[in-house]
């Protein structure tokens, strides 16, 4: 390890330490009894509200580590949402929406999000198109689209309420103290996030292809001149960026609630770029990205736990707690390491 | 884009809008509506009538003014996306300052005045100093701009609605608005009979524009500006600080941001309300700044574009029951066909069109 790295490193552990303490300096400023607020339920909801976000935070990161800067995870997940949503609804038909309904939801939401993607990986790789002014237009896409799909579908810019994906509850086991129903009475789309996560590690830092992946972003030259094709595996990671936001999109919309959300900036209300925060926080290492993402549901969730506990802070001013986290990580954590050939088109020689 | 002819700006911005308005014909059709009657009802709604043309030239006002906070900004080598919460900030500082200070000051006309320039006062510095905080963050923190200014916009909203909420609403209203301005608070409409249209307002946009080109093109303050953002080294020889230009852009990008938060408290509101309800004119303002290629005089006519797209938009989404929000996709994919010249330098060489401009 490199003295850079291990100043990169320590950087993370340090700014992590301090966003702790400045969480627990609050709560005594405030003296919020702290056992009440860290139960089960709490650390349940964290790991939800963490899911979207980690799940497109990991996508972000593998396009943004092959040299491509996906600011446009916002507005893929407002397309995972709504797809997600507007599929369950019609696969359903007049039936009720089933468990299998859902799931099949999902893997529509994912597929389609996919599809989008391709066309802004072919205008930033191939046509060399500005990464953040294209992020952006994809959020203004989204923004306008989603409700626009919403009020064709259902005359309204949000769904009816549909259904979510239940919990798997593993009887008997549940039962068992703290962990019981931490681990056995949980969504199982946290299970896949967590899966997800540690695959998207294994694959970047064990395999053949993530070294390509790193190559990418870091001295594309040296990959071309190796014989690997640069472009192939940034339109690789651009895609799979765009998939995983898709499915983030689509846990949020029939996976943690009933249905598509498309008032004001939609139900993904700045998810996507927390997630982008998330995987620089984690320094674009997904477990990292994980423990990142969940910091920031746990902000989410601290407004419902909260009310619970009958602190009277208004829900308005509880809600800008993740942004505000996200403004104290990056002031704190500020100036990552990006990869070397980021937001620079790559043009092999022979073309 | 900083290396292409007007020429090529010109036919660029051109080329996008037309792609994205077919596409957004192709998405009409496929939804079940008729394209032709959806494009001749959008202009019809942008242009048709005298209280159309009214409505075009005062979303067009608004997106000049947000224009210019961006293009500034842009035209800097810094991505303000903040101005969305740099423009509700201003125009709550507008409608504090003339709130309070109404029962001081004298009515009329003139006291009318004073607390519409005081306010006006007030929204330039409450903008200006709320940009500068990303602008810091960025300077000193290595904070991304495009990152730490969308999270403040959603800041923004979020503690003008509640403080809107909490202590500026009259008792026994549930509506989160704050009183309404007294009656001298308030543009003469002048040439068109509208209650949220001056041609004062427009004439503010107009100057703004071009205080700002001068100061960008013919002032060294703002020639330092730029070539801090584009050429940051060559700006360091020349004995110009990098951080505090920065933090500057900001500043002057927040100013006039503010600045249209002003004009959107006194000439189209007349009081303040939840912000989640105003219009996004800090986004399309992006998209506004991009297509006049971040020139704060090229940003008028595009703001006459998309004022026109935004008004026709409404006017469809009230008579064809198409969506209104089908619009602001539409100007999403504008943003993206903008961002990538290439596409159309490559299609345009293979048409046999200009092949020589490489």
């Amino acid at each position: 390890m490199s003295v850079a790295d291990y100043a990169a490193e320590n950087r993370l552990t340090v700014s992590g330490a301090l966003v702790v303490l400045l969480v627990v300096a609050v709560g005594v400023a405030l003296d919020l009894p702290g056992s009440r607020l860290l139960t089960v339920g709490m650390i349940q909801r964290s790991f939800q509200a963490a899911m979207p976000i980690a799940l497109a935070a990991i996508g972000g990161l593998y396009a943004e580590k092959s040299g491509v800067f996906n600011i446009g995870l916002e507005g893929f997940m407002i397309f995972g949402a709504l797809t997600a949503a507007a599929a369950a609804w019609l696969i359903s038909g007049d039936a009720p929406i089933s468990q299998m309904d859902l799931w099949l939801a999902i893997l529509v939401a994912v597929l389609f999000t996919a599809v989008l993607t391709v066309a802004f990986a072919v205008l930033t790789i191939r046509y060399k198109a500005d990464q953040i002014v294209a992020g952006l237009a994809v959020w203004f896409i989204g923004l306008g689209f989603g409700p626009f799909g919403a009020t064709v579908l259902w005359g309204g810019v949000s769904s009816p309420t549909l259904k979510n994906v239940n919990n798997v509850v593993i009887p008997g086991l549940v039962e068992l103290p703290v962990v019981g129903r931490l681990l056995f009475d949980a969504s199982p789309l946290v299970m896949l996030t967590v899966v997800l996560t540690v695959l998207a590690w294994i694959v970047l830092y064990r395999t053949r292809y993530g070294y390509w992946i790193q190559a990418a972003g870091e001295n594309p030259e040296a990959l071309d001149t190796a014989g690997v094709n640069v472009n192939r595996v940034r339109y690789a990671t651009v895609i799979f960026s765009g998939a995983m936001a898709g499915l983030a999109g689509a846990v949020l919309s029939v996976g943690l609630s009933s249905g598509f959300t498309g008032t004001g900036v939609t139900m993904v209300n700045g998810r996507g770029w927390i997630a982008i925060v998330a995987y620089l926080f984690g320094n674009y290492n997904p477990i990292g990205t994980f423990f990142a993402s969940l910091l920031f549901g746990a902000m989410d969730m601290l407004q419902i736990q909260l009310q619970t506990i009958g602190i009277a802070l208004p829900g308005s001013i509880t809600g800008l707690f993740p942004y505000l986290a996200v403004l104290v990580v990056l002031t704190l954590f500020g100036y990552t390491r990006v990869p070397a050939a980021v937001g620079e088109p790559y043009e092999t020689e022979e073309e | 884009m900083l290396e292409a002819s007007v020429l090529e700006r010109f036919a660029i911005a051109i080329a996008s809008t037309l792609l994205a308005l077919l596409i957004g014909s192709v998405i009409v059709t496929a939804t079940g509506y008729d394209a032709v009657t959806f494009v001749s009802a959008l202009v019809y709604g942008a242009v048709g009538s005298s209280s159309n043309v009214a409505f075009t030239l005062r979303q067009s006002t608004m997106l000049i003014l947000t224009g210019v906070a961006v293009a500034v900004a842009f035209r800097a080598g810094v991505f303000n996306i903040g101005v969305q919460g740099q423009f509700v900030v201003g125009g709550f500082a507008t409608a504090v300052t003339i709130l309070f200070l109404a029962p001081v000051l004298p009515g009329g006309a003139v006291g009318g005045v004073v607390l519409m320039v005081l306010g006006t006062i007030a929204a330039i510095v409450a903008g200006g100093a709320y940009a500068a905080l990303p602008g810091l963050m960025k300077a000193y923190a290595g904070a991304n701009e495009v990152i730490t200014t969308i999270m403040l916009n959603f800041i923004a909203s979020g503690v003008v609605y509640f403080l809107i909420d909490a202590y500026l609403s009259p008792e026994g209203t549930s509506a989160p608005n704050t009183e309404s301005f007294p009656e001298s608070v308030a543009l003469p409409g002048i040439v068109f009979n509208s209650g949220s249209f001056s041609v004062i307002g427009l004439g503010v946009a107009l100057l703004a524009a071009v205080v700002v080109f001068v100061f960008l093109n013919r002032t060294s303050f703002g020639y330092d500006l730029v070539t801090s953002g584009h050429q940051e080294s060559a700006a360091a020889y020349s004995g110009v600080d990098a951080d505090r230009m920065i933090v500057s852009t900001m500043t002057i990008s927040g100013m006039v941001a503010g600045l249209a938060g002003a004009v959107f408290a006194i000439m189209i509101l007349g009081y303040y309300s939840d912000p989640a309800t105003f219009p996004t004119f800090g986004f399309d303002a992006i998209a506004v700044s991009l297509l006049a290629a971040n020139n704060p005089l090229a940003v008028v006519p595009a703001a006459l574009l998309f004022g026109g797209l935004d008004a026709g938009g409404q006017y469809i989404g009230f008579t064809l029951n198409v969506p209104a929000e089908l619009v602001d996709g539409v100007v999403g994919l504008i943003v993206l066909f903008v961002a990538a010249p290439e596409l159309f330098r490559m299609s345009a060489k293979r048409l046999g069109l200009g092949g020589d401009a490489e």
